[in-house]
């Protein structure tokens, strides 16, 4: 009977929280919004993105990059600076424009004046050790 | 202990219902004590609970609110959709160009926002909230606040119409919209809104309406720079920018042919497709060279070698301004 009842309480309590407990291994979308403020002074904020790299190994949005603007892309995560993770730029014929790692070293951001207007995909990939769990802001200036 | 289940009752809970949990609590009678009865029930109606969609009333509502506006026929992948939505540039990066161009404020080029009561239809709804939403951030950019306020009114009530008003910080954008200093958090707070907007109607599977905001918003841009380049014939810039927009109408046009089982939506790819055309006689050549990049201050700082032409005539120009006009003048009438 006890056993039944601790039975039940267990699942039930499981259950009940489940939502919860998936919700809390990533939020990309706190650290998403966590980013907008730290978009460096004279940009503007354009998008917010979620890097929830749980399942997968790469996370990756795209956006339509105009001549004659600077853009800037960073990183927000938990615990260290960018916790493994790298952002890249590649153009449309997927040729890397820009990346978080140079000559080994992860920044929190990559400032990018466009030069060739067209569809960019921006990729977040992951170096262990790493949370696989981030967020990121895009801004522009002109 | 022996217990045998009696017998079971499926009862559909309206109170449940009314509160947005779609459900029903099986209640399992058992010849047991009643102590372990309430348990059993208890565990089986949180199990429901934690495992119904957390629906608001307004999601209902919202719902229940749209007319025929279909959403993409079967087959299409609902991420491939939102991935191309969320290319589409923000408008308020042409109305920073056109501010940094010199060019100046002009409010006839805007949509006046006393055409509201016009905008009778889930599909003109959101066309025309994308339009003002453009307008407001010329309005913004310009420091036109006077303006922008009647703008945050008409944006407010379409969006309430459309059930997605409670994404519209509306006390915070008037308050700032009050005062020229505070143009950089009127501009995160107004993006913020929209991109939520766009994000919940992507969620809720709705996203043939954010296609119908952005393409609003997206026509509205065109339009303000096809007008302000006509009146500053020298700048070169301007002219680019048209140019440049061929992209930003091939994911446009990719989008609607998603639509095509919906009237309204297939006749407005109709108007695109002749935009389409005109654009066709332009041709935007690219070519690629290594970048190189540095670290400054904990930044990556890219040198963009790439580059990017634009074959584009004053014919060509005329061309699409002239089909835009007719395009965003049966939208906002």
């Amino acid at each position: 009977m006890k056993k039944l009842a601790f039975t039940f309480l267990f699942i039930s309590t499981f259950a009940a929280n489940s939502n919860e407990l998936v919700d809390q291994n990533c939020n990309s979308e706190n650290l998403a919004t966590a980013c907008i403020p730290k978009l460096s002074t004279g940009f503007n904020f354009l998008k917010s993105y979620k890097v929830d790299g749980a399942t997968k190994d790469k996370v990756e949005y795209s956006y339509v990059f105009t001549k004659g603007t600077q853009y800037m892309i960073n990183l927000c995560s938990n615990g260290t600076a960018s916790d493994g993770v790298t952002v890249s730029l590649f153009d449309k014929e997927r040729n890397k424009v820009a990346t978080s790692k140079i000559n080994g070293q992860l920044v929190s951001a990559i400032a990018y004046p466009c030069n060739a207007t067209g569809i960019y995909y921006i990729q977040y990939t992951f170096d262990e050790p790493s949370s696989h769990c981030a967020g990121s802001a895009l801004g522009f200036k002109r | 202990m022996k217990s045998s289940v009696n017998s079971a009752f499926l009862l559909r809970n309206s109170r449940l219902q009314s509160l947005g949990y779609e459900g029903i609590i099986l209640i399992f009678v058992v010849n047991q004590k009643r102590s372990m009865r309430l348990i059993l029930i208890g565990v089986v109606a949180v199990l429901f609970y934690s495992c119904t969609p957390d629906k608001k009333p307004d999601d209902q509502a919202f719902l229940e609110s749209l007319d025929s506006t279909k959403t993409a026929g079967p087959g299409v992948d609902e991420e491939v959709i939102n991935s191309i939505l969320n290319q589409i540039p923000s408008p308020i990066e042409i109305s920073m160009l056109l501010k940094e161009s010199g060019s100046k404020y002009n409010v006839s080029l805007l949509n006046p926002s006393d055409n509201l009561p016009k905008y009778n239809s889930n599909y003109k709804k959101a066309l025309n909230l994308g339009i003002y939403g453009t307008d407001l951030g010329y309005t913004n950019i310009f420091g036109n606040n006077q303006d922008g306020i009647k703008y945050i009114s008409s944006i407010k009530s379409l969006a309430d119409e459309l059930n997605i008003g409670q994404f519209f910080d509306i006390k915070t954008i008037g308050r700032l919209a009050t005062n020229s200093k505070n143009l950089d958090s009127l501009l995160l707070i107004t993006t913020m809104n929209f991109n939520q907007i766009n994000h919940y109607l992507q969620s809720q599977s709705r996203d043939n309406l954010s296609v119908l905001l952005l393409t609003g918003g997206w026509l509205e841009a065109m339009q303000i720079t096809c007008q302000t380049a006509a009146k500053n014939p020298q700048n070169k810039e301007l002219k680019e920018t048209i140019g440049e927009q061929k992209i930003v109408l091939e994911q446009i046009m990719l989008l609607f042919s998603f639509y095509t089982a919906d009237e309204n939506m297939a006749s407005l790819m109709e108007d695109l497709n002749q935009l389409k055309v005109a654009y066709d006689k332009i041709t935007i050549n690219y070519t690629y060279k290594e970048s190189t990049m540095e670290i400054v201050d904990g930044v990556a700082v890219i040198k963009d070698n790439s580059t990017t032409t634009i074959d584009i005539t004053e014919e060509n120009i005329d061309e699409i301004k002239s089909i835009t006009n007719s395009i965003r003048t049966k939208i906002i009438s």
